[in-house]
């Protein structure tokens, strides 16, 4: 089976965010970027399939500007993607879902594949827009908050599950189609090191996406959330007291009851 | 010209190393120091993830990584746990003599089949009564036609009651002094070894140390490391190698303590403000700063030395010396910030000294180091 999986750089978790001087984007300088949860786990499904169907291989696509894009392909390669291909693009185009649907479906269509693969969203915007979107672009049917990917052979059907609210939905679909995963559901696997040092050897297939896809969503504004206030302290004696303080002020100044 | 901006390379290899510390190591530090237990599920991940065998050249089943990209590796182990770092890297130095004098052959018929799976190698020099002064080490190495009879006891042995294999040094003719050590290398599986229990230690106490009592172990001349009477040589070119990650181990440990210390310091009131803008506190984190960043640089600059094919022996023994020290300092200075927070055990800063301590003990003391430096300092000026 040919499994593609599309992957995005993002800013790592513990990062402090800056807003560009012009407001209109966050400012990546010394910025750390990372392959996004979901599209980790999206990943670790494509390796388990790729163990489980002998003859497969595994593709990552990623479009975005350079060094992230190349650092996260890498990273993918080391934890065991066989091929790369970069969509080389601006950071304005990466962050335009559309923009980035269509570089990525182009890139996607160049090159066999039965199964698209992606996070059903990335840890940044969480716009959870490129995978439905590549769906339609492909023409493949989509799926989204998937979990637990089966390949049966006999039928050449995919099973899967969905979650919803308080619920598990049970669904297959013939192939190709574009999944897009939940997160963190298949504990994704760590890198080696000696994978690792291999990966920075590994050739990676560069494409340049047209300007053409992009330019239809822009940043207008972008600013970080006010500081909190600070918390309000009860000073009291007794517990009675503390609770007769802390309902007075839930109805009187929080307004949460009547 | 040095140049320490790392290369995507190498911040792939201590993004490795910071997830595996902090995810894998750092949640189990507290309780394996607490009951003083050995993690072997830790370590067994960490040699999995190619963590263990550093310094082994990839095509004999190691990581092949230069001394400056093991440093790297080592600080952010150390960061989550000094005691654990200690029983991964114990690996490196006690192959390095097998890398530094063991013949083709000899790599070739120990080194793949060690480093293929999991397992534990310890460096057997110190003995009860030969510590820093290695030409005392009283263990004996007789002839006995194309083998030799290994007699005596080691103490202190990193990892040793956990180790599949040792290096050992013994005497041929203990009057011959330095002249007379030479290496062996000892499966435990030999007749007559027998480890000792894991000692009871004042940190470092999720690694295992203890004594290997060695009773007329026959071992076949062929393994032999280097020549008769090259043994001292080779422990003082080994530890020339591994002494540099020790001041790497250090750093880590230096580096949690500035940052327990400088975290509580915002947080924690006296006198109506946080304890950070008091000028007494603002001291002691401005001097555990300049320790902790003095200390890696000495210790990438040691490294950077003879990764370019230097001895290294002073340049080692200055990172080794000033790291621990540093270590120990800062770790010393996060607890008086902590207060009486940081002398109890529910706080983490306390196991931080306990741990830095003995980095200023094993691979020569700090005494040693110092005599070392001297030495290397006075011929330049003779």
């Amino acid at each position: 089976m040919e499994i593609v999986v599309c992957v995005k750089p993002v800013p790592e978790g513990e990062t402090r965010l800056r807003v560009r001087a012009d407001g209109k984007a966050l400012d990546p300088e010394g910025v750390k970027f990372v392959l996004t949860g979901y599209d980790e786990s999206a990943l670790e499904q494509a390796l388990l399939l790729k163990e489980a169907t002998p003859g497969s291989r595994v593709h990552v696509v990623a479009c975005g500007p350079a060094p992230r894009t190349e650092e996260v392909l890498r990273a993918s390669i080391a934890l065991g993607a066989d091929l790369a291909t970069w969509v080389e693009a601006t950071g304005e185009l990466a962050s335009d879902p559309l923009a980035v649907a269509r570089a990525l479906a182009a890139a996607v269509r160049a090159v066999p594949h039965d199964l698209v693969l992606c996070g059903k969203q990335a840890g940044d915007h969480e716009e959870g827009l490129v995978g439905a979107a590549l769906g339609e672009l492909l023409d493949a049917p989509d799926f989204g908050a998937v979990v637990d990917l089966r390949f049966d052979p006999a039928s050449g059907r995919l099973r899967f599950q969905r979650s919803t609210e308080g619920g598990q939905e049970k669904w297959e679909s013939p192939l190709p189609c574009v999944i897009a995963l939940q997160q963190a559901w298949n504990d994704p696997r760590t890198a080696k090191l000696p994978a690792i040092l291999k990966s920075r050897k590994a050739p990676i297939a560069k494409v340049p996406a047209t300007p053409a896809d992009g330019g239809r969503s822009i940043g207008e504004r972008f600013e970080l959330p006010p500081p909190r206030s600070g918390a309000k302290m009860i000073e009291f004696k007794t517990p009675e007291e503390a609770a007769e303080k802390l309902v007075r002020l839930l109805k009187e100044e929080a307004k949460v009851f009547p | 010209m040095p140049d320490f901006s790392l290369t995507a390379e190498q911040e792939s290899l201590r993004d490795l190393a910071r997830k595996f510390a902090r995810t894998e190591m750092a949640p189990h530090a507290a309780e394996c120091d607490r009951a003083g237990r050995f993690p072997e599920e830790i370590y067994r991940k960490a040699h999995e993830l190619g963590l263990m065998n550093l310094n082994v050249p990839a095509e004999l089943g190691g990581s092949g990584l230069g001394l400056f990209d093991q440093c790297l590796i080592v600080e952010e182990l150390a960061y989550a746990c000094g005691g654990m770092t200690t029983s991964i890297i114990a690996n490196c130095l006690a192959l390095e003599p097998i890398l530094l004098d063991g013949t083709d052959e000899q790599k070739q018929r120990v080194l793949p089949p060690f480093c293929a799976d999991y397992h534990l190698a310890a460096f057997c020099l110190t003995e009860p009564s030969a510590g820093s002064d290695v030409g005392a080490l009283r263990m004996r190495a007789q002839r006995d036609g194309d083998h030799y009879l290994l007699d005596g006891e080691k103490c202190f042995i990193s990892n040793a009651p956990n180790a599949s294999l040792y290096t050992v040094f013994a005497t041929v003719d203990p009057a011959l002094r330095h002249r007379g050590i030479t290496a062996f290398f000892v499966p435990r599986s030999a007749e007559g070894v027998t480890p000792g229990r894991d000692e009871e230690k004042m940190g470092h106490r999720a690694s295992s140390t203890g004594s290997v009592r060695f009773e007329r172990v026959r071992v076949p001349a062929t393994d032999r490391l280097g020549p008769e009477g090259g043994g001292f040589s080779l422990a003082m070119r080994t530890l020339d190698m591994t002494r540099t990650p020790i001041g790497a181990l250090a750093t880590g440990i230096a580096q949690a303590a500035l940052d327990h210390a400088a975290k509580y310091s915002l947080k924690r009131e006296a006198f109506g403000k946080p304890i950070s803008e008091h000028q007494a506190i603002q001291m002691k984190l401005a001097s555990m700063a300049q320790s902790v960043r003095a200390a890696r640089l000495l210790t990438w600059f040691a490294a950077w030395t003879i990764d370019r094919g230097a001895k290294g022996t002073l340049d080692s023994s200055i990172a080794k010396c000033f790291a621990s020290d540093a270590a120990l300092h800062v770790a010393d200075e996060a607890i008086q910030t902590f207060g009486g927070y940081g002398y109890m055990k529910e706080y983490p800063v306390e196991k931080l000294l306990r741990d830095a301590k003995l980095t200023q003990i094993y691979e020569g003391a700090n005494e040693i180091q110092r005599t070392v430096i001297a030495r290397e300092l006075l011929r330049g000026y003779a």
